[in-house]
């Protein structure tokens, strides 16, 4: 490092790797772009709790139809393995996952191995600069197959958002104890146009139970 | 029971819909007893914020009885008199932390929809839009309240709900807008807007120390309202008076330390501005008619401070923004961060020292609502500020 600047009070050492390949040499770069049938998202949000147990939170995955839209039900199938089902409108999609590398406290990673879906992705849960709380950082890719148009035709929601959803929902759940949701409240006559129009703003895709 | 529901552009109906019920742990419900409209209810009667939809219950300030509370609610039990604060902040967040409340982040039901407009999403609010949350809103019989351990103020004293009521937003709103506008005692401070939330920008900046205060408008009946707290008042209506001139006449040609505009983006302007902004408008080509904002960039003394209580909710367009930079301008604005100021300015209310009721015009039905919002938003029958009893059938 130069010797230019000799006063810096808080500064905190810069990562030479970053979470999610976000960080690479002090350098900062993008999410890999889309290509050959791959999407790619990368998110991230900045949680006030421990990353222990925001780890653990993620880690348990039967409890993932708490925070994650759509996703029904999560049955453990072994020490690494999980069963995984999605739901929409009566339609139901299923897959296998299997963690590829699992780090207390810091990072998971995964991938589906059959089923409906043609997933991978990594979690990574960091201290934020200066202990403003816990950075987790999500990068997911998906093949565009079966999953990928289902959800698009009848969720409502594009892949890429979801995964910013659910990290959101997440987010919410760690911080608050439950969801903010407006379904069910009530409301005069929506007519044509407002029901089309709740239907685009994704007011339509059920709001995950959250601790409900 | 019964809501006031926006319909579309200047269409809102007081309908029949089911009641509220409790859809989260940390939720309540309120049996209203008291609401008003405010004045930036008047923006969405008049179609400038985006992602209303027909059927939205409106109303953003209320107060009630608390009818029933959700199991993680620890503060509140069923009986207790409560005013509820417009913003929605979940007390946990790194904002909330910051006592940023109207910056929450876990709030927003619909955070996606501000986010692809602004960048970053703030709170949810109570009836105000989808972008804004998408909740019910409190001109009607009931409400819910989510993270009601966080939000709503007791009120334990005997003090009527026309005090306290406007502690749901006007007077923390015109409060915020005098602390933003950083009065040092002694100070002359401008307040464009002699509404509701000028008005108590106008009493907040005496409370702050200021010497002066100039209120700028064109309503007799609020110039009156705005002498009656001590204020100077300019009527920018009147033929041959320039707000620009007689700001300088009355601070010694120095202009005003500090500016307030109260008025946000539906500015009227007796000058060309006035019609240049509503044709743009008119044809998209700019969403918010700043003239008010020209004004007090234009007015503010070297290195002042310009507050803005006033909404704003989109593109603006000539902004003199040579002139901020070029005097060396602060500017601070945004949605009040409600819960600094209920508690602190209820005791100022308890201690005598300010009735907010004063502002209190007309005292309505919820079946009068569509009616008012029509008469308020053109400005007829001298409305300073519109009450609902939402239980009463006829009107006091």
């Amino acid at each position: 490092m130069s010797p230019a600047l000799n006063e810096k009070p808080h500064a905190e050492a810069p990562p030479a790797m970053g979470p999610a390949g976000m960080i690479v040499d002090g350098r900062y770069l993008p999410p890999p772009e889309d290509k050959d049938g791959k999407l790619w998202v990368r998110t991230s949000t900045l949680i006030q709790a421990a990353p222990q147990d925001l780890y653990a939170m993620w880690r348990n995955v039967e409890t993932a139809p708490n925070w994650q839209e759509q996703i029904t039900k999560v049955v453990m199938t072994g020490e690494r393995t999980s069963h995984w089902v999605m739901d929409s409108d009566g339609k139901t999609i299923e897959w296998d996952s299997e963690v590829l590398a699992d780090e207390p406290g810091r990072r998971i990673a995964w991938r589906s191995i059959g089923g409906d879906s043609n997933n991978a992705g990594e979690v990574i849960f960091e201290e934020a600069p200066g202990g403003r709380g816990t950075t987790v950082t999500v990068l997911q890719e998906f093949r565009m197959g079966k999953l990928a148009s289902a959800w698009e035709t009848f969720v409502g929601r594009n892949p890429k958002q979801a995964v910013i959803e659910n990290l959101r929902h997440f987010k919410a759940l760690a911080e608050t104890g439950e969801i903010p949701r407006i379904q069910r409240q009530p409301h005069g006559d929506r007519g044509l146009i407002g029901k089309m129009k709740s239907s685009s703003y994704g007011e339509k895709i059920p709001t995950p139970s959250g601790s409900n | 029971m019964k809501a006031v529901c926006w319909m579309g552009k200047s269409n809102v109906e007081t309908l029949t819909v089911k009641d509220p019920e409790l859809l989260n742990p940390h939720d309540a419900i309120i049996k209203i007893t008291r609401t008003a409209i405010c004045g930036s209810d008047l923006h969405l009667y008049d179609g400038f914020i985006p992602t209303m939809e027909s059927g939205d219950i409106l109303g953003h300030e209320f107060m009630g009885i608390v009818e029933e509370v959700g199991k993680e609610v620890t503060n509140l039990r069923r009986g207790d008199r409560v005013v509820v604060p417009f913003t929605i902040a979940c007390g946990n967040c790194l904002f909330c932390r910051k006592k940023l409340w109207s910056a929450c982040d876990n709030s927003n039901p619909n955070a996606h929809l501000m986010e692809a407009a602004y960048g970053y999403s703030g709170s949810g609010l109570f009836g105000y839009s989808h972008m804004m949350g998408g909740y019910a809103g409190g001109q009607a019989q009931y409400a819910r309240v989510p993270f009601a351990n966080v939000g709503p103020l007791k009120i334990e004293s005997n003090l009527p709900d026309e005090k306290v009521l406007f502690l749901s937003d006007i007077f923390p709103t015109g409060y915020m807008a005098a602390e933003n506008a950083q009065i040092q005692p002694g100070d002359t401070v401008a307040v464009w807007g002699c509404g509701p939330v000028g008005q108590f920008a106008i009493a907040s900046a005496f409370m702050l120390g200021a010497a002066r205060v100039i209120a700028i408008d064109r309503l007799p009946e609020r110039l009156a309202l705005a002498r009656g707290l001590g204020a100077i008042t300019v009527d920018y209506s009147e033929e041959d008076v320039s707000v620009l001139t007689a700001l300088k006449d009355l601070t010694g040609g120095v202009g005003p330390d500090g500016c307030i505009d109260a008025v946000g983006l539906e500015a009227h302007s007796a000058q060309l501005q006035g019609t240049y902004d509503k044709i743009k408008v008119a044809l998209l080509m700019e969403t918010d008619r700043s003239s008010v904002l020209r004004q007090a960039i234009q007015a503010i003394r070297k290195g002042g401070t310009l507050s803005i209580p006033g909404v704003y909710g989109g593109l603006l367009d000539k902004v003199p923004f040579g002139a901020a930079f070029g005097k060396g301008i602060t500017m601070k604005m945004g949605q009040t961060n409600m819960h600094n100021y209920m508690k602190p300015l209820l005791e100022r209310i308890e201690n005598g020292q300010i009735d907010p009721s004063y502002i209190i015009s007309h005292r309505i039905t919820l079946d009068q609502a569509p009616e008012m919002y029509k008469v308020w938003r053109d400005k007829k029958e001298n409305v300073t500020k519109i009450v609902i009893d939402p239980w009463a059938e006829t009107a006091a």
